[in-house]
């Protein structure tokens, strides 16, 4: 009774996927264009499609440990260097201030002395971290790093193409990886989140880490046996959103749990779970609904 | 009783080597981390990496039991830069300028005399009775052997810059290097490191996707405050007399520098309008040839007609093309193949301390590059990080909660949707497996463990789970083919998952001179063992556990 009941409902659904896959490909569709859209306005705004940190546009990062107050330090050294911005970093476990993160385009050499006449105390490597990186280095990092995005995206895409052998498959896991690299950058800019190198790397990671559930979904669906190709789909589903819950599982507490992190860290989990969520979209309406339309029109049942 | 199949056993004999390798010993001690070669701790045979058991019979656990019983043996043995001025002469600046005598003969008689002691030194020796893990040394001496150590490490486990603290010096020469010379430059460089007496250091070539070459210098604790000057400096030393060049740094013309005792220290200490001055001054000596150069150019200079003690010009040292020192050459040198020359100069400070720890470095630094000898171009420091240790501990300490938590986490879900405790037993101990095996292998490999090489881990623990869960939901989903042929497919999702991975990780094995290569590194070991060793392993366990 209990079964027939499933049946029929996940008959329903089985119909109601086949009327509306084409229709549910538009929201993924939409988002993307208003993605692409966002990027090329903050291109045309800001030059480049993404805002650099520190490591990637050169300048020094200034970690002094304790409770410092930022407020009023921000104010004694401003109008030095104005291009100054502070952040706090805490415990959030104990709630309890670690040290002040201070970035600004100046060398340690010349803001060193500022600060210390400001804090009154020497600033040594017991109570406090230098971080500097040369405008010349840090700018064929960032070029390095897009080639390697590039070259990553490259291999990936033949590895897919390797393992499918088919066109239109492989076409549609590759565009889900691009939407996945695409839809967070546009969403970190309109944060106005600065990425660093170690973000850079993150997307590379999501080349590779947020496919494996198209890898999953285009695999069953292409596979003739176990189940109708909605059945199919439906447990490529079932298994995959699963997979991304627990990735995300696995991702998420570093950037809401712990905030006294490294923060190269703390970025790569931050890119990675909104890859992630982005991936959700791009697998199960974007290239569900590719692979499903392949499909019929190949007559794979 | 269970008949475990290879797999499994494969993967038990892993983690037990895994485990051998993250924690080798649980030997009590202190290791020895470095040993000065001019001490008669090396003569005797102490030697890097030997572990003290006892000293003087009494057994040595940690570093603290090390301090104390040196403390204990040598109760005076703490020098105090602010007493310095109760021992030395104090000389007015204005005369110790104008008598410095610099460069003077090789005359024993009058060498002795005119250093003053810097530091008086108790004369009884006391023994020390050392004992190591296989044998046991005597020193007889009157101050703690000239050794660092430090407690036995209890893991293999070694964490990178970024969470054990530290200083980190990207390095690019101003011309492009062929391989060869910036292999040049690293000797160059970690000779004068050691010279400077900077001991736990790596210094390595890197080089990026355009072909750049890098050098990358890692000092590991605490941050040398010289390490800007001493890694970017030329160091191209020249000592003129006149125009003509008499020596220059380097062995070729400079046989030994004096770095101990009393041919080198500081020797004055005096209150200016800005603050204090210290003067240091140390004994060099020349090789032949510079000797024969300095007797003929000296033999065409007259005597100062002001100061008819000394010659008309004055020896002019140059360091990286600036005058540090104008010395004034006595007059019995003129024509004489002095092979021993003394060098001086100063270090200010706002008080007494900062201008003697000054004169120190500069003294030091000077030695450095007379000893190790001129690059052959400028050099350019593109990077420099400089991690307190005691963030780092912070940010280690936080990155095992994270990991923690991760565990926890995917643990309950697992759990939550499955219903079952043995499968996620099964999957929580393979992805601990993964870790541990990663761990191990980058012990294995030496790799240092910064926070993106954890970060790896972890991102590559995540992909472990997800390829569980198709491992899982292929077998116990789909009954119309056998239980083989569906593990069959989820491994072919696995493997090309393994390869996408590998493929988007390569590229930053060279990107940015190799900075977040750790990630990718640890990525592919992490995904590779679960490949290689784990999947296989619990394919075999829910095999195992569906038959039940």
């Amino acid at each position: 009774m209990n079964n027939q009941t499933e049946e029929k409902k996940s008959l329903t659904k089985s119909e109601l996927y086949d009327k509306h896959y084409k229709t549910i490909l538009t929201i993924p569709v939409i988002i993307m264009v208003l993605s692409l859209a966002y990027l090329a306005y903050f291109y045309s705004q800001n030059g480049d499609i993404m805002l650099k940190d520190i490591s990637l546009s050169g300048g020094s990062t200034i970690t002094i440990q304790g409770d410092i107050d930022s407020n009023a330090i921000e104010s004694a050294i401003k109008s030095q260097f104005p291009d100054l911005s502070i952040r706090k970093l805490t415990d959030i476990g104990t709630g309890k201030s670690l040290a002040l993160i201070l970035e600004t385009s100046a060398q340690p050499d010349e803001i060193k002395p500022a600060l210390e006449k400001y804090l009154g105390y020497k600033l040594t490597d017991e109570n406090s971290s230098f971080e500097f990186t040369g405008p010349s280095l840090s700018e064929s990092f960032y070029k390095q790093l897009l080639i390697a995005l590039l070259i990553s995206f490259i291999l990936m895409s033949i590895v897919v193409f390797f393992s499918f052998k088919t066109f239109i498959p492989s076409l549609a896991v590759i565009f889900a990886a691009f939407s996945d690299i695409v839809m967070p950058l546009a969403l970190i800019d309109f944060l106005g989140i600065k990425i660093s190198a170690a973000g850079i790397s993150a997307f590379l990671m999501l080349i590779g880490y947020s496919v494996d559930t198209d890898i999953l979904l285009t695999s069953r669906a292409l596979r003739k046996k176990g189940g109708n190709l909605n059945q199919r789909i439906f447990g490529a589903f079932k298994t995959g959103s699963f997979m991304t819950l627990t990735a995300l599982i696995a991702v998420l507490p570093a950037f809401f749990i712990i905030s006294g992190l490294p923060d190269s860290f703390r970025q790569i989990f931050f890119i990675l779970a909104l890859g992630l969520f982005a991936d959700l979209i791009n697998t199960w309406l974007t290239n569900a609904s590719i692979i499903k339309w392949y499909c019929v029109k190949r007559r794979i049942e | 009783m269970i008949k475990l199949s290879w797999k499994l056993w494969l993967l038990i004999i892993i983690l037990l080597s895994s485990a051998l390798i993250l924690f080798p010993n649980f030997e009590k001690g202190v290791v020895i981390k470095s040993v000065d070669q001019n001490s008669t701790a090396y003569e005797e045979g102490l030697r890097t990496g030997m572990i003290i058991k006892s000293i003087n019979s009494e057994s040595i656990n940690n570093f603290e039991d090390y301090t104390k019983i040196m403390n204990s043996v040598f109760p005076s043995e703490k020098i105090n830069p602010s007493s310095i001025n109760k021992i030395i002469q104090k000389t007015d600046l204005n005369s110790s300028t104008q008598n410095k005598i610099s460069s003077n003969p090789v005359n024993n008689s009058s060498k002795n005399t005119t250093f003053q002691k810097t530091k008086e030194l108790p004369k009884n020796k006391t023994k020390l009775i050392i004992n190591t893990k296989d044998s046991e040394f005597l020193l007889y001496t009157n101050e703690p052997p000239k050794i660092t150590i430090e407690n036995i490490q209890k893991t293999k486990i070694k964490t990178g810059l970024d969470l054990s603290g530290g200083a980190r010096a990207l390095v690019k020469p101003e011309v492009r290097v062929s391989q060869s010379e910036l292999k040049d430059l690293i000797t160059i460089t970690s000779n004068r490191l050691n010279a400077f007496g900077i001991s736990d250091v790596s210094v390595r070539s890197v080089s990026d996707l355009s072909g750049n070459n890098f050098m990358l210098v890692e000092v590991a604790g605490a941050t040398p405050s010289d390490l800007k000057e001493l890694v970017s400096k030329q160091g191209k030393f020249e000592a003129k007399i006149g125009n003509e060049t008499v020596f220059v740094g380097g062995e070729q013309d400079i046989t030994y520098v004096a770095r101990t005792g009393e041919q080198s220290g500081i020797y004055s200490c005096d209150t200016v309008s800005q603050g204090e001055y210290c003067n240091f001054r140390f004994v060099i000596s020349l090789s032949e040839a510079s000797a024969k150069r300095h007797a003929s150019i000296t033999n065409k200079i007259g005597i100062n007609s002001t100061n008819p003690q000394y010659l008309d010009k004055q020896l002019d040292l140059y360091l990286d093309g600036k005058l540090v020192e104008s010395l004034y050459i006595g007059k019995d040198l003129k024509g004489s193949e002095t092979t021993q020359i003394m060098i001086s100069g100063s270090g200010q400070g706002a008080n007494r301390e900062d201008a003697y720890n000054n004169a120190l470095n500069n003294m030091k630094q000077l030695q450095t590059v007379l000893i190790t000898g001129s690059l052959p171009y400028k050099l350019e420091i593109v990077k420099l990080d400089t991690i307190s240790p005691s963030l780092g501990k912070e940010f280690a300490r936080n990155i095992i909660y994270l990991a923690l938590i991760v565990f926890l986490g995917v643990s309950i879900i697992l759990f939550i949707k499955y219903q079952k405790i043995k499968i996620t037993l099964a999957v929580i101990l393979t992805m601990f497996s993964e870790a541990f095996i990663t761990l191990a292998i980058a012990a294995l490999i030496k790799w240092n463990l910064d926070a993106p090489s954890i970060a790896g881990i972890i991102a590559g623990m995540g992909t472990g789970v997800n390829d569980q869960i198709v491992i899982l939901d292929e077998s116990v989903s789909n009954r119309e083919t056998n239980l083989k042929e569906r593990i069959k497919s989820a491994f072919f999702v696995i493997m090309t998952a393994f390869l996408l991975i590998i493929a988007a990780m390569i590229p930053l094995f060279w990107a940015g001179a190799g900075m977040l290569k750790g990630f990718a590194l640890t990525t592919i070991i992490g995904v590779s063992v679960g490949i290689l060793v784990t999947r296989p392993a619990f394919a075999d366990i829910v095999r195992m556990i569906l038959k039940d």
